[in-house]
């Protein structure tokens, strides 16, 4: 099903992304840059490490995976015609 | 992946990853001279992915691709320059001014200094042009890496193992370049060199627009102190585009600066947008009352990586696969643009691959003159190697107000001409001295521009004062015909003038750094007396184009 949020409007998410963005918790610091970063609220940091907690409200944006210290993040593009989309770009 | 198992699912001569501004215009070229190609975009639509409030300046537009010149790509409004706000105290109200980079009248609005565009709009027209061409589109599909043969690129996997082969890949995926560091040729970014664009659209009324921004940008700029811009010293505050019904606010900022920690940009960049939108003056008290969000969304753009030696010569090609635009770092750093970069190298990309496949050879060797001629295009070098935005840093640092303002105007006012004026100067003559002619088409492309833009978001003005097809005043007809007579007469002479001007190009910037202290203050001057002298002109020369038959500006 397709998704938006009240605080970004006029954005959608399309489902079946697959898990384009990972964390390698054995690589991971818990520096928290990527929690920083992120526009969507996508991460937190649980225990020292970072987990992500959703991939709906990603923009594929990248800034998480540039920030990373470690190169704990790997960042990949999500399926064809999945995850974010907009009218207005 | 190396030396696959050939199973040919699809063959053709050129794959290019990415149906956006560069894609397309590459694909478009390659099948008109005939070759087989195919274009594979991961959104499900053309353009639901690309991010960014934008004007795509006029530079693009004139020396960039025919068919976008000769064209009427969709256009939200023409630019006639930029006003900058630069905010000293935000709470007294403490706000200079510099508003020098404007087209004086009776040019403005109709010969603009850009165009502000939605990007899915205007990819989606330029893709519609590929495919009368003959490019094949694929959506919804994600390229997930490339076929390799001994070492050279002959095609890409698509995310169900799908192999497409192709004498040659043209890589346009954009910004984080995901395809090249696969294929090796590239490496990530580090994070000084990407900025996050958190960009907001907002629905706002036609005649408001009209009547509080007309043509003009406004970008503010401020102390971090101020929290109008965000505080890693970048003095990046926010721009906004007046487009046809919504406006266009971005705030950026860089992941990192200078090797320092990462910033809480989250944080910051929504308590600014929070403080911009209730304490900045103009906006809270001439737009806020009458806007609507429309939309928020956000991307990573790599802005940066011209101004590092390193990463600017990092490959842009390599055994069967050429880079262009942001995909080979080639974004604007001044204006965190990368649209005429993109055309540029398009072109420059799609010539190659024609070439390379014509002689049977798409290695490594061959394709270098692909990086010889995006070195050589003066556009191209100049764009992804300015300054000023990133010097505000320094500006901000020392808190030196001389040194903020000089950066903001030779950034985005009348300074640019003391750094710009070189590159301006020999692409225009070059364009020149190849077909003095040309001249006629730059002109009509921006009135027909004018008079598409106008008929598309104005049909009920139109309509309702009757005016549409009733010329009166300047007939414009009876001047393009003899335009056109003055260029054909005079070519011979235009093409030897462009021709012994070319080389003394480079000198323009030096000159206009010599004289600039003289001249600018006397142009600026006289441009307030020019444009209340010439506004009735300018009223007029809008009611001739948007009152002609549109096919007087066709070529």
């Amino acid at each position: 099903m397709i998704k938006s949020f009240e605080d970004i409007p006029g954005v959608e998410w399309v489902p079946g992304t697959g898990e384009f963005i990972k964390v390698n918790s054995d690589l991971c610091s818990g520096c928290g840059n990527c929690v920083k970063v992120c526009l969507g609220s996508c991460y937190i940091v649980k225990g020292k490490k970072a987990v992500i907690q959703t991939l709906e409200r990603c923009m594929e944006c990248g800034a998480c995976w540039y920030v990373c210290e470690n190169e704990a993040i790997s960042f990949s593009w999500p399926n064809g015609g999945t995850g974010f989309k907009t009218q207005w770009g | 992946m190396e030396n696959i198992e050939k199973k040919i699912e699809m063959e053709c001569d050129v794959v290019v990853v990415g149906a956006g501004f560069g894609g397309a215009a590459a694909a478009k070229k390659c099948a008109d001279a005939g070759l087989k190609t195919i274009m594979i975009e991961r959104s499900e639509k053309v353009g639901e992915k690309i991010i960014s409030g934008l004007t795509i300046p006029f530079h693009g537009f004139l020396f960039g691709p025919d068919f976008i010149r000769d064209g009427n790509p969709p256009i939200e409004r023409p630019v006639d320059g930029i006003i900058n706000y630069i905010i000293k105290d935000i709470e007294k109200n403490d706000i200079d001014i510099d508003d020098s980079l404007r087209v004086p009248k009776p040019f403005s609005p109709i010969f603009s200094v850009g165009y502000n565009a939605f990007c899915k709009a205007f990819c989606e027209w330029e893709v519609q042009q590929a495919i009368e061409s003959g490019v094949e589109l694929r959506t919804k599909t994600t390229v997930v890496d490339v076929i390799r043969d001994n070492g050279h690129i002959r095609g890409v996997i698509t995310e169900n193992n799908e192999q497409i082969w192709s004498k040659i890949v043209i890589n346009a995926e954009g910004s984080h370049g995901l395809l090249a560091i696969k294929a090796g040729v590239r490496e990530k970014y580090p994070p000084d060199t990407i900025s996050l664009a958190d960009v907001y659209v907002y629905d706002m009324d036609k005649k408001d627009i009209d009547r509080i921004f007309g043509f003009s940008l406004k970008f503010c700029w401020g102390w971090d102190e101020q929290k109008i811009a965000p505080p890693l010293g970048h003095g990046n505050g926010l721009m906004v585009w007046p487009y046809s019904d919504s406006l266009h606010l971005m705030q950026d900022q860089c992941l990192r600066k200078d090797d320092g920690p990462v910033y809480n940009l989250a944080g910051a960049l929504r308590g600014y947008h929070e403080k911009i939108t209730t304490n900045l003056p103009w906006w809270r008290d001439e737009i806020a009352p009458k806007v609507r969000l429309r939309a928020r969304m956000w991307d990573g753009f790599e802005i940066f990586v011209g101004l590092d030696k390193r990463l600017r010569n990092m490959p842009n090609f390599t055994d069967g696969m050429l880079l262009i635009g942001d995909a080979a770092g080639l974004e604007n750093t001044e204006l965190c643009d990368g649209v005429p970069t993109a055309w540029f190298s398009a072109e420059i990309a799609a010539d190659v691959a024609i070439e390379a496949i014509s002689h049977n050879d798409t290695s490594a060797s061959f394709l270098k003159r692909y990086d010889d001629r995006i070195k050589a295009h003066p556009i191209i070098q100049w764009a992804i190697t300015s300054t000023n935005r990133y010097n505000l840093r320094y500006a901000q640092k020392e808190h030196d107000e001389k040194k903020l303002k000089k950066y903001i105007h030779d950034g985005w006012g009348l300074g640019f001409c003391k750094h710009g004026s070189s590159a301006l100067m020999k692409i225009t003559l070059s364009f020149i001295k190849k077909d003095p002619k040309v001249i006629g088409k730059w002109i009509r492309m921006y009135l027909r521009y004018y008079y598409h833009w106008h008929h598309r978001h104005y049909e009920n003005i139109q309509a309702s004062d009757g005016t549409q097809k009733k010329q009166k005043g300047i007939k414009l007809k009876s001047y393009l015909r003899l335009m056109d007579w003055l260029l054909w007469i005079t070519s011979p002479l235009i093409r030897l003038l462009a021709g012994l001007l070319e080389p003394l190009s480079g000198a323009a910037n030096p000159v206009m750094k010599l004289i600039f202290p003289i001249i600018a203050p006397m142009y600026l001057w006289f441009i307030k007396k020019w444009d209340m002298a010439f506004d009735p002109l300018s009223k007029q020369l809008v009611q001739a184009v948007v009152t002609s038959d549109p096919s007087i500006f066709d070529v």
